[in-house]
Parts: C-alpha cells; structure tokens; sequence
C-alpha cells in the first residue's frame, strides 16, 4: 500500500521549472530511492514534500489524505521526518538536548511547556536516547553538537529525524562529505533502519543506492525518466544516457 | 548546585546598607526589565530594540488608573503586566515574521509610533512633562511611600521574578527557544510553529518588562516621556550585553553596572548622555563579551603583573 | 480643496526626502549587514553643517555642495575606524555602537551649536512662491522636489548602469560572490557608508531651510528612514520611492486636518501595511 504520493507535482522558480509534473509512490515499508544529477530536482522534490516550498501544482497525498500546502512545522507532526543534505544540527546543544528538541516537538504532550523542567520528561528523554542508540552516538550524548566530527554530525543528523518517531523517513544524501570509512558505516545504519520505516533516500553513491533500494524513481531535469528495481534502473538505456552521457558503462561501475 | 542564587540574596540584603533605597530599588526593576528583554536577546537570539514600548504603555496605563482611580498595588502590577503582555502581542505580531535588520528596525519603528502617542496624548500622559503625581498605595498595613518598604517589596518581585524566569529557560519552552536561536530552520523542521514561539517569547518579556514599568513609575512618582523612548529601550539592551546576554543572571549584573553608571555619569555633567554614548562605544571595541570577559582579562592582567 | 493639494505637494517634497534616507540606510545596511542607529544622527549634522557652511562661506550653492560632503567623510571615518572592526562582531554589538554613536553626535551638536532650535532662510532666489493655478506654492520645496528627484534618480542609475553600481547591488544579494570576483570588499564596504552618509546628509541640508534645525530632528528621522527600508526593502530604489512619497504624502494630508497626529501616522501606515503585507511594498525578503 502506498504512503506517501505525488501527482503531477511541479515547482517552478521563475523561469526554471526545478521540479515537473513528478507521479511518485512510496510503498509503506519500502526503501525507495531517488537518484539523478546534480540539479535534477531531488532536493527541491523534498522541500515539497516537508512543506518547505508550496507546489506550483500538483497533489501530495499521505495515507490517501491531500497534505499539500501543509506548513514545515505541521508536516513532522504527520509522521515525516527529514535529514538534510547540508547539516543542519543545533550546534550549542548536547548530542541528546538536539535528539530531545525533535523528540519533543512530535512528542505526546505538550503539557507543562512553559514550567515543568525538561528532565522531568522522561519518556521524551529516552525517546531521544534511543534515537541517538540508534545511529551508535549514546557514549557522547553530553558533547555538544559543534564539537564532534563531520561524520558524527552526519549521524546526529539521522538522529534528529529518527527521534521524531517518524513513519516516513526522508534522508538527503546522508552520507554526503563522508570518508569510505564513514560511508560503510552510515550504510550500515541505513539498513538497519530498513524495514522500520519507510524511507526515501536521495543518495549520490551508486553502490549504495543499488545495495539498500527497493525501488529507484531516477530524475533528470526536474522530471521522473524512469522507475524499477535496481536491477531495472541499472538496464534502462535512458538513465544511462542521462546518468553518463551515453557513455556506455555499466552503472554500478561508475561509482564503485 | 551554584552560589548565585545565595550571592543574589546576600545582594538584596546588602544592597540597602551600601547605596541609596531609591537607587537600590531601581537596580532590581531594571534587573527584571533586563531579564524579559534576555528571553528576546539571549535565548530567542531576536534582538528587540523596542522594549520601552512595553515598559512604558505598562507605566502610563497603571499609573493613570493609580492616579485617578486609586487602584490598589497589586491590581497596578497586574494591569501593568496585561498591558505589558498585549503591547508585545500587537508589536511581536508584525515583527516575528520578518529577521535580521528588518526585524530591529521594526522593533524600533513600532517603539516610536508608541512614543509619539504618548508625545501628543498630553491631556493623558503629560507629553515631555510625563505624568506626575502617581501613588504608592499603602497595603495591609504596610506603608510603601517609606522606601525601605517600598524596596523590600520590589526585591522580592524581583526575586519571583528571577524564579519564574528560570523556571520558563528550563522548561521545554526555554530549549525550544534556544533551538531557534540555534537554528530556525531546523526548529521549523522538527516540528515547531517558530512565529508564533517567537511570539510567545515576545508576550513573556512583554509581561516582564510591564512588571518593570509599573514599579519604575511608582517609584518615582512619575512616568517621564522617556520611560517609552528608545532611549530606555537602548539602555535595557546595553545592560542585558554588558551583563552578558548568555546567560539567566546575566542582566542583573548588567543591571548593576548600568544603573552605577549612569547615577555617576548624570551627576558628573548635564551632557551625560554623551558619556553614555562614548561608554557604549568602549565597550564594543574592546570589551565585547561584557563585565564577565573584562573581569577575567583584568585578573590576567593582574596575575601576569604580578609574576614579573 | 486647496490645501489638500498643497499638502500633498508638501508630502511630495518630504516624501522624496524620506525616500533619500531610506535609500541610504538601505544601502548600508544592504551591503554591510549592519543596523545603522547613527543615520539620524548623520542626517542632522548634514543639517547643521549647511547652515554653519553657509554662514562661513555666504553661499547657499557652496554650502548645499560642502556640507553633506563633509558629512561623507565623516561617515567614512566612522566606517574605517569604528564599524570596519564589528562586521564579525553580530547585530547586537553593531547596534550598540551606532546607537552610542548617535548620542554621541546629538549630545556633540547640543555643544557645538547648542540646544535651542535654530532656523535658516532658503536663499534668496528660492524664497516666495510661485502660482500653480490651483494654489500659490513655496519656491523652495518645488527646488527640494526637484532635488531629491534627482539625486534618487542618480543613486538608480549608478546602482544599475555602473560597474560599480552593479557590484554593490551583487553585495546585497551575495557577499561571497563579490569577494570571489576579486573584488576589494573592504573598500566597497566603506564606499558605501560614505555614499549612504552622504545621502544622510544632503537629506538634512536640504530639509534645514524647510523645519529649521534642532538637536532632536536626528532620532525622529531615524525612526523615518527605517520605515522607508521596512517598507520598501534594501537595494529597491522604486520601493523606496514608493515607502517614502506613501509615508510623506500620508503624514502631509493627516497634518492638514489634525496636526497632534501627523508623525504617529507615518509609523500607523507602517504598521497598517504590514498588516496585509508582512513582507513590505515588494514584498522583499
């Protein structure tokens, strides 16, 4: 059953049409993966689909019901959370007080918000401690969030969106900037979390893409070329066309 | 945990003994007129330079019901409170939705409509004059046209005050503030309606700062026309930096070091606000990071002085 | 029906004006980021230098060249020796500066030229009026029209038909860029400041034989200028002509018929604007 849709969407920027007419199906538990070049519209697809950006047109649908328009800070609320490509962490707070604030702002209740002490939320808390478990950062819940490594802030980053307790999980290149290291790292935590959420990934590193995905949407100047499993998108000519300008090499080749 | 809360209450009893009642007394409102304009400045990261709005509507709304219609003490501070907390709702409304500079001027553009009303109103405010002849009701008894009075009084709303305010920056309330301050991009991200936080933010310092207005004006027996100037409103902001807008005690000590300051300057000069501006200069081109930052350098100063 | 035209004829006039301030203080804080509090304070020592230029020299057209010049120059010293140390410094501190600075500078012209309210003749040639047909109109508020038409003309044309212009609009939208160009960034900064002062200042020359001179006209036309750049937004010269002759006109026609009320309006139209249109005029950033 599909999740999270999109019908016809399309966003324009003046003259530049970023994102057009995208069709999309995410199937609730599924690993989908959105690849394209660089400036093919995957991040503006994002932005949409989290209310950063209102449509130009088109629909987006989550459990059936319209949620286009819906403002950013109402989107968490329906059960999306997101990473973002660039990082984008609260960089004086403590790995678990950034862990906490996205905990609590999708959290049961909001009773007390402006006089019980924030430790007296312990479901909140452990909540946060399990998200930042997860993504293998509890020895350092104390550090804060500016001192701790380029590829533990990219983790932190994952944290802060799986401590939201999202149904779907939207993650922009998560391991973006990261070392091959890091990267085997962050890949293994991506498949950890398969399965427990639905999750769309925008990821440049083929190996990866073709190693998690269930399924593959390929863009390509705003617009969706092509959809399958990895095996299909790894045989469509025209992604390899638009993927490596009709250089004929095998896909997975590429980035490996 | 710490020795500040016991070096705050030492500070309220002392504080009496080594300087005059008024000037003691004026400290403390300013202190919370600080710490409402510090939930803006320090916590939200939004830099209001239009507190004097609050503080003054406050002043001149309890003081014209304490003046003709005798209203006790405590119905004062409430009022003063409520309108404190309306006149940030109506300003905070046009200004979260713009940032950076514009957001500033706002702030400072809004102050002025207020200012210039209660320039003109002068059947109500007194115009330049101000509006003289405000009570200080006496209560169970107690007598707060007698300054000792009228000072423990005010420390003790100072001491609530201090408490209430730390109890908000350690609620969920205080961290999502600091959240945006971190990052409004994120915050909105996770899931928070960041106008309106900011707006929350603005109606909380807005009741604080009315608080602060309406025991300035029954301090002094007057609401001056600069008690709503931008002239109050620069001040609360070179207090709270001076202090140290980082943290909750900041403002108090800011507080200390502004109202010394200025009861020194006014009475060295009659063009003393030149002394105040050269001050403001100093301190942002070489003590940037307020009294605490000074304090330090000045002990190294010292030490390295005195190892040679 | 008259003195309706009058008034917003006179509107006309101090809307240009205000449009210059704004303009000014749009392009300082474009360009350099910072909440400029002293631009007030700039505006009324363009002022006062007119009438002391014209008392030294005996020229009004000496004077009206000299003054706000001066009044660049000080603006690139304030630049070069204050505001040039703040850039990383965060709008707290830069505000803090400028503001000390404004008091500084009122509090310095209270002791140069002292506290009482001073007033200054148009020059000769400008003085009486002249007929419109409808309604007999001053010479010298047609010649400040005139001139503060022009000089916003020139400021738009510098900013979109010169390299220069072009570059500092570029440091509006993108500080990185302009670096990356390899351009002198500090030196753009300081320019700027001293053009933005010496729109500052040709402001308060032309307005000195308009309302006289007092030591307070500073702060209320700080208040001013950022409702222009609030309204109008930074780097738009039409928003800010728009703000200006908007805010100016409105005052202008609202004095004719309950003067107690005729500065608390410009901040109420403000405020009425935002209302619908949180994000000004052009809705600008």
């Amino acid at each position: 059953m599909a999740i999270l849709q999109t019908e016809n969407l399309t966003k324009a920027f003046g003259a530049l049409t970023a994102v057009n007419g995208v069709t999309l199906s995410i199937e609730a538990g599924s690993l989908h993966s959105i690849i394209g070049p660089n400036g093919a519209g995957k991040t503006t697809l994002f932005n949409l689909l989290t209310g950063t950006f209102v449509p130009t047109s088109g629909r987006i649908l989550l459990d059936g019901k319209e949620i286009t328009g819906t403002p950013a800070h109402r989107i968490a609320h329906l059960g999306l959370a997101r990473s973002f490509q660039r990082t984008n962490v609260f960089p004086a707070f403590s790995l678990l007080d950034n862990a906490w604030a996205a905990a609590f702002a999708t959290g049961p209740s909001w009773k007390g918000l402006l006089w019980k002490k924030t430790q007296r939320y312990t479901e909140v808390t452990g909540r946060a401690r399990q998200a930042l478990s997860d993504v293998g950062l509890s020895s350092k819940e104390n550090q804060l969030a500016r001192e701790i490594s380029h590829g533990e802030q990219r983790q932190l980053e994952l944290a802060i969106a799986l401590a939201a307790a999202p149904r779907v999980l939207l993650l922009d290149e998560p391991a973006a900037g990261l070392s091959p290291e890091e990267t085997r790292k962050m890949v293994a935590l991506v498949r950890g979390l398969k399965g427990r959420y639905t999750i769309v990934l925008i990821e440049h590193k083929m190996d990866i893409i073709m190693s998690v995905s269930d399924r593959i949407s390929v863009m390509h100047f705003g617009a969706l070329i092509a959809e399958g499993t990895p095996e299909e998108i790894q045989r469509n000519p025209e992604v390899r066309r638009a993927y490596l300008g009709g250089v004929p090499t095998a896909l997975g080749g590429v980035a490996a | 945990m710490n020795l500040k809360i016991p070096a705050i209450v030492a500070a309220v009893v002392l504080l009496p003994l080594v300087v005059r009642h008024a000037i003691a007394t004026e400290i403390w409102i300013f202190a919370i007129f600080g710490l409402g304009l510090n939930l803006l400045l320090g916590y939200t990261g939004l830099l209001s330079f239009g507190q004097s709005t609050f503080f003054g509507s406050a002043a001149y709304v309890a003081g014209f019901l304490l003046k003709h219609y005798a209203i006790n003490v405590f119905a004062a501070l409430g009022i003063g409170i409520g309108v404190g907390a309306a006149s940030a709702l109506l300003v905070g409304y046009l200004c979260v939705q713009r940032s950076g500079i514009y957001f500033i001027m706002l702030t400072f553009a809004l102050n002025q409509l207020f200012y210039f009303i209660a320039y003109q109103w002068t059947t109500v405010t007194g115009g330049e004059d101000g509006m003289p002849g405000i009570p200080r009701p006496a209560m169970f008894g107690i007598d707060f046209r007698d300054p000792l009075n009228y000072y423990i009084f005010v420390s003790v709303l100072f001491l609530i005050s201090l408490w209430v305010m730390k109890r908000v920056v350690e609620s969920p309330l205080g961290r999502i503030l600091q959240a945006i301050r971190e990052n409004e991009v994120r915050a909105e991200a996770v899931g928070y309606n960041v106008p309106r936080f900011k707006l929350l933010a603005f109606v909380i310092g807005g009741a604080f700062s009315g608080m602060a207005g309406v025991l300035y004006a029954m301090l002094f027996g007057i609401v001056p026309l600069e008690a709503i100037s931008f002239v109050f409103s620069g001040n609360v902001v070179f207090a709270t930096l001076i202090g140290g807008s980082g943290s909750l005690y900041g403002p108090i000590i800011g507080s200390f070091v502004f109202i010394w300051l200025s009861e020194s300057v006014s009475t060295m000069w009659a063009r003393w606000p030149l002394l105040l501006g050269v001050a403001f200069v100093i301190v942002v081109l070489f003590f940037r990071g307020g009294v605490v930052e000074a304090w330090s350098r000045f002990w190294l100063w010292q030490s390295s002085r005195q190892k040679t | 029906m008259n003195l309706l035209f009058g008034q917003i004829l006179n509107g006309v006039a101090t809307g240009m004006l205000y449009a210059l301030m704004g303009l000014g203080l749009a392009l300082i804080a474009g360009i350099l980021n910072i909440p400029n509090f002293a631009h007030g304070a700039l505006f009324a020592v363009g002022a006062y230098l007119m009438v002391s230029a014209i008392g030294a020299v005996g020229n009004f057209w000496v004077a009206l060249v000299v003054a706000p010049l001066g009044v660049a120059l000080l603006g690139l010293l304030i630049e070069y020796l204050g505001i040039r140390r703040l850039y990383a410094a965060g709008h707290d501190y830069q505000l803090l500066f400028t503001f000390g600075l404004s008091l500084i500078i009122a509090e310095g012209i209270i002791l140069i030229w002292g506290p009482v309210g001073i007033s200054q003749l148009p020059p000769q040639i400008l003085r009486g009026g002249v007929d419109l047909g409808f309604t007999f109109y001053p010479k010298y508020r047609l010649f400040v029209m005139v001139v503060a038409g022009l000089l916003v003309v020139a400021t738009w044309l510098f900013l979109e038909k010169t390299r220069y212009g072009a570059i500092m609009r570029a440091g509006i939208e993108n500080k990185e860029m302009v670096s990356l160009l390899g351009i002198d960034i500090h030196r753009l900064f300081t320019v700027a400041f001293a053009l933005g002062a010496y729109l500052a200042g040709i402001a308060g020359a032309l307005t000195a034989p308009i309302r006289g001179l007092s030591p307070g006209m500073g702060v209320d036309m700080l208040g001013i200028a950022f409702v222009v750049v609030a309204l109008g937004g930074m780097g738009n010269v039409l928003g800010a002509i728009a703000a200006g002759l908007l805010i100016g006109v409105a005052q202008a026609v609202v004095a004719a018929y309950w003067t107690e009320a005729s500065v608390a309006v410009i901040y109420l139209v403000m405020a009425a604007v935002l209302v619908f249109r949180p994000q000004g005029l052009f809705g600008i950033r």
